[in-house]
């Protein structure tokens, strides 16, 4: 089947958690005739929404992993990229985002704009994704799509506009208002398959009459068309939609959508406005970097005729082996092709080519570009780049954030280390937040990631997906340690046991870096030290900044600078200097002040005001500073920065203290000193700990 | 130039000896004048000098989001900081701002009564010792005198300062027999310290118009410089 590439779009629906985004994406699959039958996310008869492929994600109701699927609307293929909506997994978020070229953004008519839908918000223009807004669950009560338009408008700064206006709301919730078409759109049938189009309520009409002059006077701007037909009085529904359209190209416009996708209504309505609003992938431009030219930006163009450039934006395991889901951005994928991974440098060949739907997959023998398919059995990482082989390409390398917690995982059986070694073998690949390692001193193995959450979930993906039954330690926050004050130093390591001797004196000092991580200054003069082993110098201070003697985690923040020194003839060596280094350091750190610092994340509680009390008070028990709160009516939003270690187990503790009512989410926002009552029980920990340890030894 | 010296060299010490002290805890100090005048620039300067001397301020907002209200913060200290060549400004920066909070509502949905439940539950249950709060954006033209008198009882029982900013109508320059804007009247009763802002040439003149109990239309030779929105003093 031949896809003509104009038609096609690639979207993403993003959403705040429980504003129904899965139940959205299953009633597209319905419509689209991908599926036969709907399923809610948290149904009762337990086979869950299609999308939700994992087992994990089925039972918690929520959507962790972003799988792509392909449907088909009026004649256009569209390829819909279900993306998670908790920060806890942003790193996928923002993986999808990258191949998106339009999204639906998702919120509900209840609970509107909340902190996610602002992270979200944030993700979007981060990625320049042009996108709609669907205000979702019109059939709940206390609904109120015109409010969350004035959120949408006063948080986010959105100049969003009404295109469809609810026909009743809560219960009474019966249908739309086209504002465009200036009729009523009613959805019957058993699953709201049919739409029937009658005149506009007459109570409704003078308000319909306003929120369309106002659609026109808003979008009139993006077409000069427009503008003109307007004055004269003779305004078709096309240069209507063609303005919308200029207007969410640019950005600059958000048009609303209302609807119930629960209750089967305002969703193919919604399907028919990403045809006519979103980009298809021709209209977008993307760019990559030259590996062969410094990195220099290129731009890649739709262009079936042109050499490949593809990304791996997903990895999924599977019962035939590893899928790797690929945007094309530039030239076709056929199978047999032979391709370039521009990471590993490696080329292979194109096996199994498949197109996925959501619970099935085709194989296909090519795809254009600007398409979202899948490779079987090729070896790489999330976030490769495939190149014809003439190129040395790579799409914009994503930024990684540091892990700030980790969690000591063993085994419990033999059966279970195979399987555990090959699920972390798996996540490392999907996932570049999440790290693993073996501890050398306590031999344990070491998962490393963004929060309890996410570490938690990998830990019930060993259990389930890859039969490990493992035990976790306590979760362990990512310290660092740091100094505060200048240190000189003047050390000479001298070794004279036989044989060839060790010799090499360093002089310098140490300061706290405020940009960084460590610098190294060679301030040498006269040569006093061979060039030759300025580097070793380097690599010993290094060696020594892996472990901190205060508590035993990374040294940061420290400018090493080296400015005399002086050598043997013999036993001056690479070791020697190294050693130098290393020890030249300790004994420098000891009078630098050293200080420890923790993570701090940015926290965000939001949830009934009544509670907001209790959050505030649970957000001092943990040492965290109230930055701000928002309050509009019966709903609050309270900000804080809490330190990562006083985290542990909050939901829980939220969860009680609300009952249920407020949710929160964080992520990483720095690095901030520990107060000296606590660091003196992390040392005395640490220093407890290598006294067992010296014991056992 | 360290903190101490800075926090002595205020312009806003000069404020404090016309108005005897200060506001005082348990009173409400207003600045009003007419829209785009600076009223929020002067909030924002007074709530940071009392940051400077280690207090805790909430900023309680009606009008804007919150990222706003930060960058006003932001772009006073900076200010300030240069002006004054503030040393470690940095850190000091740092150390302070941990002392604000900022309380944003919306006029429309929230009561009096809610307005304090929300203030009391930061400084009781989230143990926010607050010296000042300044409230940027409340409506007087909707607001009750009750509401004023609520607060100020609220501030006499938590031992608190309150600066409130006022808007007045650009058309409406109507003052009573002491001076003060038509639309405060109502309220004047709660009111301890009253100053208004007037644009001058190329400035903005501060003038006192109520000091605790006693009307006086003093010229407190103070104004707000154009390019900085800082209070400084007249030369």
């Amino acid at each position: 089947m031949a896809i003509e590439i104009s038609k096609m779009r690639n979207i993403g629906i993003s959403a705040h958690i429980d504003s129904g985004k899965t139940t959205l994406t299953e009633r597209i699959l319905f419509y689209c005739e991908k599926i036969h039958a709907i399923h809610e996310v948290r149904g009762k008869d337990g086979v869950g929404a299609t999308m939700d492929s994992m087992e994990l994600e089925r039972e918690r109701g929520i959507t962790i992993a972003s799988a792509s699927t392909n449907v088909t609307w009026k004649d256009h293929p569209i390829n819909i990229i279900d993306t998670p909506g908790h920060v806890d997994f942003t790193i996928e978020v923002e993986r999808s985002l990258r191949v998106l070229d339009g999204a639906v953004l998702v919120l509900c008519s209840v609970g509107g704009v909340q902190s996610q839908s602002i992270t979200v918000d944030r993700q979007l223009n981060r990625y320049n994704v042009p996108f709609l807004a669907f205000i979702n669950k019109a059939d709940r009560t206390g609904a109120n799509p015109y409010k969350v338009r004035e959120q949408l408008r006063e948080k986010l700064g959105h100049n969003a506009i009404m295109m469809q206006m609810p026909i009743g709301l809560e219960d009474k919730f019966e249908g739309l208002v086209d504002l465009v078409l200036m009729k009523a759109v009613y959805f019957d049938g058993p699953a709201g398959e049919t739409l029937r189009y009658e005149d506009i309520p007459a109570d409704m009409q003078a308000q319909a009459d306003e929120l369309h002059e106002e659609l026109i006077d808003a979008v009139s701007m993006y077409s000069d068309e427009l503008a003109e037909a307007y004055l004269e009085g003779e305004v078709t529904e096309d240069q209507i939609h063609e303005a919308v359209r200029a207007g969410v190209l640019r950005r600059e416009l958000t048009p609303v959508f209302v609807g119930s996708a629960y209750k089967n209504k305002g969703v193919q309505t919604l399907l028919n406005a990403v045809l006519r609003y979103l980009p298809s992938p021709r209209q977008v431009s993307n760019t990559a970097l030259d590996l062969d030219d410094n990195e220099a930006p290129v731009e890649v163009h739709s262009d079936d005729s042109a050499k490949t450039v593809a990304l791996a934006f997903k990895l999924e395991d599977t019962n035939y082996g590893q899928l790797t889901y690929i945007r094309i951005y530039q030239g076709t994928v056929k199978k047999g092709d032979e391709l370039f991974n521009t990471r590993s440098q490696k080329k292979f060949k194109v096996g199994r080519l498949i197109r996925m739907h959501a619970n099935h997959m085709e194989d296909i023998t090519e795809a254009p570009s600007g398409d979202i398919v899948a490779l079987f059995g090729i070896d790489c990482a999330s976030g490769d780049t495939f190149c014809h082989p003439d190129l040395n390409y790579s799409m914009t390398s994503m930024y990684v954030p540091n892990a700030v917690i980790s969690l000591a995982i063993k085994p419990k059986d033999k059966k279970s280390a195979d399987n555990m070694g090959k699920a972390l073998n798996r996540f490392t690949k999907e996932d570049p937040t999440f790290r693993t390692h073996v501890d050398p001193e306590s031999q344990e193995t070491i998962i490393q990631g963004m929060g309890e959450l996410h570490l938690d979930v990998y830990v019930e993906r060993m259990r389930r997906e890859y039969k490990a039954e493992v035990e976790t330690g306590a979760p362990q926050v990512a310290y660092r340690e740091t100094i505060t004050q200048r240190a000189d130093f003047n050390y000479t390591h001298k070794k004279q046991t036989g044989g060839s001797g060790q010799f090499g004196r360093v002089a310098g000092y140490i300061e706290p870096l405020q940009e960084g991580e460590y610098e190294f200054v060679n301030e040498i003069k006269g040569g006093v030290i061979p060039s030759e082993y300025i580097p070793s110098v380097d690599k010993g201070i290094q060696v020594a900044l892996q472990k901190g003697p205060t508590i035993g985690f990374p040294i940061v923040g420290v400018r090493a600078a080296i400015n005399d020194g002086s050598t043997h003839p013999v036993d001056s060596s690479d070791m020697a200097f190294q050693a130098a280094g290393l020890q030249a350091f300790r004994d420098a750190y000891k009078r630098a002040k050293p200080e420890i610092l923790e993570p701090i994340m940015k926290v965000s509680v939001e949830g009934p005001t009544e509670y907001q009390g209790n959050v505030f008070a649970s957000i001092n028990q943990r040492r965290g500073i109230i930055l701000s709160s928002n309050e509009d009516g019966a709903f609050s939003v309270v900000e804080a920065e809490v330190p990562l270690s006083e985290m542990f187990g909050y939901s829980t503790v939220l969860r009680s203290l609300t009952q249920g009512k407020a949710e929160y989410s964080m992520e990483f926002l720095k690095y901030g000193r520990v107060p000296k009552s606590i660091a003196e029980e992390l040392v005395t920990k640490y220093q407890e700990e290598r006294k067992a340890e010296a014991v056992r030894a | 130039m360290v903190k101490a010296e800075l926090v002595k060299r205020s312009p806003l010490r000069i404020l404090e000896k016309s108005i005897h002290g200060g506001v005082g805890k348990g009173n409400i100090g207003v600045i009003a004048s007419r829209k785009g005048t600076g009223k929020t620039a002067c909030l924002v300067h007074i709530a940071t000098d009392q940051l400077f001397q280690n207090k805790h301020v909430i900023h309680v907002s009606f009008s804007g989001r919150t990222d706003h209200i930060v960058s006003w913060y932001e772009d006073i200290f900076g200010e300030i900081a240069k002006k004054r060549e503030l040393d470690n400004a940095m850190t000091i920066h740092d150390e302070v701002i941990k002392n604000r909070v900022i309380m944003n509502f919306n006029q429309d949905g929230v009561t009096a009564d809610q307005l304090l439940r929300s203030l009391r539950s930061l400084m009781t249950d989230g143990q926010f010792a607050a010296d000042l709060i300044v409230v940027d954006g409340y409506d007087f033209e909707r607001g009750q005198p009750d509401t004023l008198t609520a607060i100020k009882e609220f501030a006499a029982e938590l031992d608190l300062e309150v600066w409130f900013s006022a808007s007045i109508h650009r058309d409406d320059p109507r003052t009573d027999d002491h001076g003060v804007p038509v639309l405060l009247s109502p309220f004047e009763d709660s009111i301890g310290v009253l100053i208004t802002l007037q644009p001058a040439d190329e400035h903005v003149k501060l003038s006192l118009i109520k000091d605790h109990g006693n009307y006086v239309t003093e010229d407190l030779h103070l104004m707000l410089d154009a390019k900085s929105l800082l209070i400084a003093e007249e030369k």
